[in-house]
């Protein structure tokens, strides 16, 4: 016997999951990405670099600036072309206003309704109105820093191969600054409020994250040795998903906040590392609800870390010069840390610097064995214990802790 | 006061973006919750009441079986239709892959079956009529803001007829086509974006469809040419986001 769930809600795109029943128990549970594909890397085949990253952005509206930083790495490398820090610095500031974006909007408006048991944040703000409402302050001061450095709030253009069209100017770095300060506080409270929930779910047995904070040269693991994606993890298509799965070893692994704070706890800024050693003890459990706690905590990080990057910036001055971008023949790969992990942007290109070859790995497909293994657990806790009311509400918060981007993981793609 | 009007938000194949977009409103989404009760919106609430809405926005492209079935869905049970975002109304990006879908699933999957129906993007205007289409990738927030504003007032929205070219100009940005030879689609792009790549000093890359009317997409084709795109450039570059139009 088949269950079926309905389609998870308070999560990004569309997905489901099901549950095979054999001789009363729970045999196995299988998460279905139903959003369609959407064949990112066909799009970009033959395409000249410079619209690439403006394409590959449109993969993801929550973590858009990951996916235009990651290509725009990935082509940078292609060609040999390299920037000095200015540039990083201000492409790093970037993915942390989309980090606070992100995180904000998932603890705050999709996880925090199932701490105080509302449908939704909407309904939750009846009560819980200064919650909802700093969570959308945050949430859109995170934005601010997105259109500053990508132009948009969504899908912005101008994070280029060899920079950026736009600069900041010294009045809106010296507005971060200040209000990264500002909003602080909020940000530990929220470390109080998260530290409530799980454990549920299963312990990750393997974590990965990029050998940087928020982006990197190559990628880590629990050994601390840096690698390239392909040397440690395998890709298998599913019949029953448009997402593929990704295993280390052979084996289930996590990315995401739980995962950067264990394995990059020492990059992190004062007010974080104390949270962190606070709470180290039930993070290191590495059951995977306890990525909530690490988001919060990682909100701290991110104001901290918001504030330093403008002060060093004001302190040398903004140049505003970009690289030049000489097209060549070449392979380079860009790994981000989006919000919810590791992104991964493979290409090669040609002497005309169009894009040959395209590989896309999101953190949603890499986590995709995980969610299961995750939903299998409490499935098999609750089956014949709980109403599949009841079952399908606890899976969902299972399943939401991954902070899962669906749109993202569809289109995974081996040449 | 009369009772609230029930909104629908559904979303098909996208990249959530135009959904989120909504929630981006901020504090304004409250004023938008004066006049409207959510019925449904799977990205924000568990709620599912699936009767009938008086309005409903879908976004996104049909782009399997389940996508369609949700689309048919939304429009039967709604007054008041709006296609939101420029997957919803030309097919954006995903729409503009021009090739059969099984050999999509192919090049993609390694495999040609096809056991989760995906069926050949196309954007919400090639299957059920609408009544409003706001296009963007992603659609401007003030003019979605405006638009439910004024439906719940019975006033019929207001939409942009005029190229991008003339918000650039508004803001006296300078012109990147003409001064920098950068590609820029602004001449031939719908306004109502604010020209806000522009202000970032980078051209118009089409994401709001093509103006409809009086555009001279010959004469961009001949400026374009002029500054050193090949035809192949300038071909992908037209269709990226409107391989469709409505």
């Amino acid at each position: 016997m088949i269950i079926e769930l309905r389609e998870f809600t308070r999560v990004e795109g569309n997905g489901k999951a099901e549950i095979v029943i054999e001789d009363g128990e729970v045999k196995d549970v299988r998460l279905k990405i139903i959003e369609g594909p959407r064949f990112f890397e066909l799009l970009t085949i033959g395409r000249h670099y410079y619209d690439v990253p403006d394409i590959e952005a449109r993969i993801c509206a929550i973590c858009y600036l990951a996916h235009s930083v990651a290509s725009v790495m990935g082509i940078e490398r292609a060609f040999g072309v390299e920037v000095p820090e200015e540039i990083t610095l201000l492409r790093e500031l970037g993915l942390i206003g989309e980090l606070l974006e992100s995180h904000a909007l998932h603890l705050y408006l999709l996880v925090a309704p199932d701490v105080f048991g509302y449908p939704d944040a909407i309904r939750m703000a009846s009560k819980h109105g200064e919650l909802v409402k700093e969570g959308i302050a945050l949430k859109a001061f995170g934005n601010r820093i997105r259109e500053l450095i990508g132009g948009r709030e969504i899908h912005g253009i101008n994070v280029k191969p060899g920079g950026f069209g736009r600069y900041p100017t010294t009045e809106e770095l010296e507005a971060i600054e200040r209000e990264s300060a500002a909003f602080l506080r909020l940000a530990k409270r929220a470390v109080r409020l998260f530290a409530s929930l799980g454990p549920y779910g299963e312990k990750a047995e393997h974590f990965l994250a990029t050998d940087n904070y928020l982006w990197g040269e190559k990628l880590i693991a629990e050994d601390k040795e840096s690698f390239h994606y392909a040397e440690r993890i395998e890709e298998r298509s599913l019949v029953y998903s448009f997402a593929k799965q990704s295993l280390y070893g052979g084996e289930p692994f996590f990315v995401g906040s739980l995962a950067r704070l264990l394995l990059k706890g020492e990059q992190l800024t004062p007010e974080a590392k104390r949270l962190l050693e606070e709470h180290r003890e039930k993070l290191s459990t590495g059951y995977v609800s306890y990525n909530n706690l690490a988001q919060a905590i990682e909100l701290v990080y991110a104001l901290e870390r918001a504030g330093e990057i403008a002060k060093t910036l004001l302190d040398r001055g903004i140049s505003g010069e970009n690289v030049p971008v000489e097209p060549k023949e070449g392979e380079g790969i860009g790994y981000v840390e989006a919000p919810r992990g590791v992104l991964i942007h493979h290409y090669r290109t040609d002497s005309d610097g169009k894009i040959a070859y395209s590989n896309i790995i999101t953190p949603t497909a890499l986590n995709h064995a995980m969610i299961e293994v995750s939903l299998l657990k409490e499935a098999r806790a609750l089956y014949g214990e709980v109403d599949e009311g009841e079952m399908v509400q606890r899976l969902e918060e299972t399943v939401r802790a991954f902070d899962p981007c669906i749109s993202c993981s569809v289109h995974l793609v081996k040449f | 006061m009369m009772g609230k009007l029930k909104l629908g938000v559904f979303e098909l194949t996208d990249c959530g973006g135009c959904a989120l977009n909504v929630l981006f409103l901020y504090e304004r989404l409250f004023d938008v919750l004066e006049f409207y009760e959510v019925g449904e919106f799977h990205m924000a609430s568990s709620l599912h009441e699936n009767e009938h809405y008086d309005v409903s926005i879908v976004t996104g492209t049909v782009s399997t079986h389940r996508d369609l079935e949700v689309l048919r869905e939304a429009r039967n049970r709604s007054n008041y239709l709006i296609a939101l975002g420029t997957c919803a109304t030309h097919g954006s990006v995903q729409g503009s892959v021009e090739m059969p879908i099984r050999e999509k699933l192919k090049a993609v999957y390694g495999d040609e079956s096809n056991p989760m129906r995906a069926m050949d993007s196309k954007p919400v205007v090639e299957h059920v009529a609408v009544d409003l289409a706001i296009p963007g990738c992603p659609y401007n927030k003030e003019e979605l803001y405006q638009a439910l504003m004024d439906i719940a007032k019975g006033i019929d929205p207001v939409r942009p007829d005029y190229p991008v070219c003339v918000e650039c100009k508004l803001n006296e940005y300078e012109c990147v086509l003409i001064k920098k030879d950068l590609p820029c689609l602004g001449p031939i792009t719908l306004g109502g974006c604010n020209a806000v790549c522009i202000r970032s000093g980078l051209g118009c890359i089409g994401c709001r469809g093509p103006l409809p009317g009086e555009v001279n997409p010959a004469s961009e084709y001949e400026i374009l040419r002029s500054k050193g795109y090949d035809d192949d450039y300038i071909v992908r570059k037209f269709k990226t986001f409107a391989r469709w139009e409505p």
